[in-house]
């Protein structure tokens, strides 16, 4: 079973991602930050990665810098309540970003991309 | 002092320092056990939402199941702060989703309201509170109760009525104009553009049949508002309601109107008009305005610019002989210096 791994400080974001994500048959591992990876995530190769850019202490950019390097992964979706286009032109820039969303978001997209990758 | 004295000036500090530490220990321990319950509350709402969305077959959700667990988790009646936490976590969650979710989240919002706590807002005392109940349900998208809301379209507290138009807006879009003529006090610039903003991002798509109906408002604040909503949704097909106010004998009518027209590239024959108004404007700071947007919307129109280069404002006649000068009629503007030069130089026989 392919793997996902959802990084969402929103409690309820983060919820919802991880439900719709293990429904599409993925199995799903929901953190809340960086801070709560362990080990075996970092060993792990995720199909896929949803994550939110804003975390306190840290720039988004470098944030996203730092997922790519430490985490193994295949794809990796930004779904975030920062959605200026500077921000997302920035994040586009950068190397292996699969998609961008921002605040509001319709699910059903973000389950059309999920469905995709399967 | 005596011994006596200060040893008891000594017990009163020290009375008074635990007095302190055990108010400091125990605001500790309470937001502790604070924090601990809102973060229950706000994962349970969390699972309550992605399983509500996202329901399984196998294992449904039901809807008493909802009310036990939010219960459990401490929505209770007596207990306002929970409730009211619970319904920010609502609205942050409705503002986060759109498409079908946002309909479905709708949908469980009516099926629990966390005890009617946001409409008794807004039939109790106390403008805050009624503002804030208008708010919430709007927010919730809780379109049931818009009757309840439309009373206070024109109340006395601008707050109250703010939020009842904004709710007007949210529920109803476009149809919401047709309570226009029916708004008794003056709708701030602030509050024009709050409306059209919310209208824009919920209704994209103009519906023009209320647009047309609301033109016949005679309310100024009304006029300056359709203004606004032409310019934001930039409906060329209806420019001349603007071009017709740009004449209105009101001041901010026409600014509205000036303001809004420069969004916009009009046809020669509107042109036309748009050059008969700027002749009889009465302000000439507003026909500074206007002659801007004539210059850089039209071709150069000699016989226009003449006609104002001998008129009587002296700001005109400046910007109009700058015009002339840097659009290849530097000969007209040097006629009309040698013309007035000889007029007033006593000394030229």
């Amino acid at each position: 079973m392919k793997k996902v791994l959802v990084i969402q400080e929103d409690i309820i974001i983060k919820k919802i991602l991880e439900r719709l994500v293990g429904l599409n048959n993925y199995t799903a591992r929901a953190i809340k930050s960086l801070d709560e990876l362990n080990i075996e995530d970092q060993q792990t190769n995720f199909d896929l990665i949803i994550t939110d850019i804003l975390f306190e202490g840290i720039a988004p950019l470098e944030f996203v810098s730092q997922v790519q390097e430490i985490i193994p992964h295949k794809k990796l979706l930004i779904v975030t309540n920062m959605g200026q286009d500077k921000i997302k032109k920035e994040i586009y820039a950068l190397q292996g970003i699969s998609g961008f969303f921002s605040v509001p978001i319709d699910l059903d997209e973000i389950e059309k991309i999920i469905q995709a990758y399967r | 002092m005596s011994e006596e004295k200060f040893i008891f000036l000594i017990e009163v500090v020290a009375v008074l320092i635990v007095a302190v530490w055990i108010s400091i220990a125990s605001s500790l321990i309470y937001r502790k056990r604070r924090l601990k319950v809102l973060k229950y509350i706000e994962e349970t709402f969390a699972d309550i939402v992605s399983r509500y969305l996202y329901n399984d077959i196998q294992n449904p959700l039901t809807l008493i199941e909802i009310q036990r667990t939010l219960r459990k988790a401490g929505i209770k009646s007596h207990k306002k702060a929970n409730i009211q936490y619970l319904i920010n976590l609502m609205i942050r969650t409705q503002r986060t989703i759109l498409g079908t979710n946002h309909k479905k989240l709708k949908m469980l919002y009516a099926q629990i309201p966390p005890y009617r706590v946001s409409i008794s807002k807004i039939t109790g005392f106390g403008w805050y509170r009624k503002a804030q109940g208008i708010r919430e349900i709007y927010e919730m998208d809780q379109s049931q109760y818009r009757h309840n809301i439309l009373r206070f379209r024109n109340h006395r507290n601008v707050y109250v009525r703010r939020e009842a138009q904004i709710a007007l807006v949210v529920f109803l879009g476009w149809e919401s104009l047709r309570f226009l003529p029916y708004l008794k006090r003056e709708i701030s610039l602030w509050q024009q553009i709050k409306i059209v903003e919310k209208l824009y991002d919920l209704y994209p798509t103009p519906e023009l049949p209320w647009l047309k109906k609301a033109y016949k408002t005679d309310k100024l604040f009304g006029k300056q508002l359709l203004m606004r909503g032409i310019r934001k949704y930039k409906l060329q097909a209806e420019v001349n309601f603007i071009i017709e106010n740009l004449n209105h004998p009101n001041y901010e009518v026409r600014e509205t109107a000036i303001y809004c027209i420069q969004t916009f590239v009009i046809s020669d024959e509107w042109m036309v008009e748009v050059k008969e108004i700027f002749s009889i404007l009465p302000d000439a700071t507003q026909q500074m305005q206007l002659l801007k947007y004539i210059f850089n919307n039209s071709e150069i129109d000699l016989d226009f610019y003449l006609k104002h280069l001998y008129a009587n404002n002296d700001d005109l006649k400046l910007k109009i002989a700058e015009i002339l000068w840097n659009n290849g009629y530097k000969e007209k503007v040097q006629e009309f210096y040698y013309q007035q030069y000889a007029k007033i130089n006593p000394y030229v026989e």
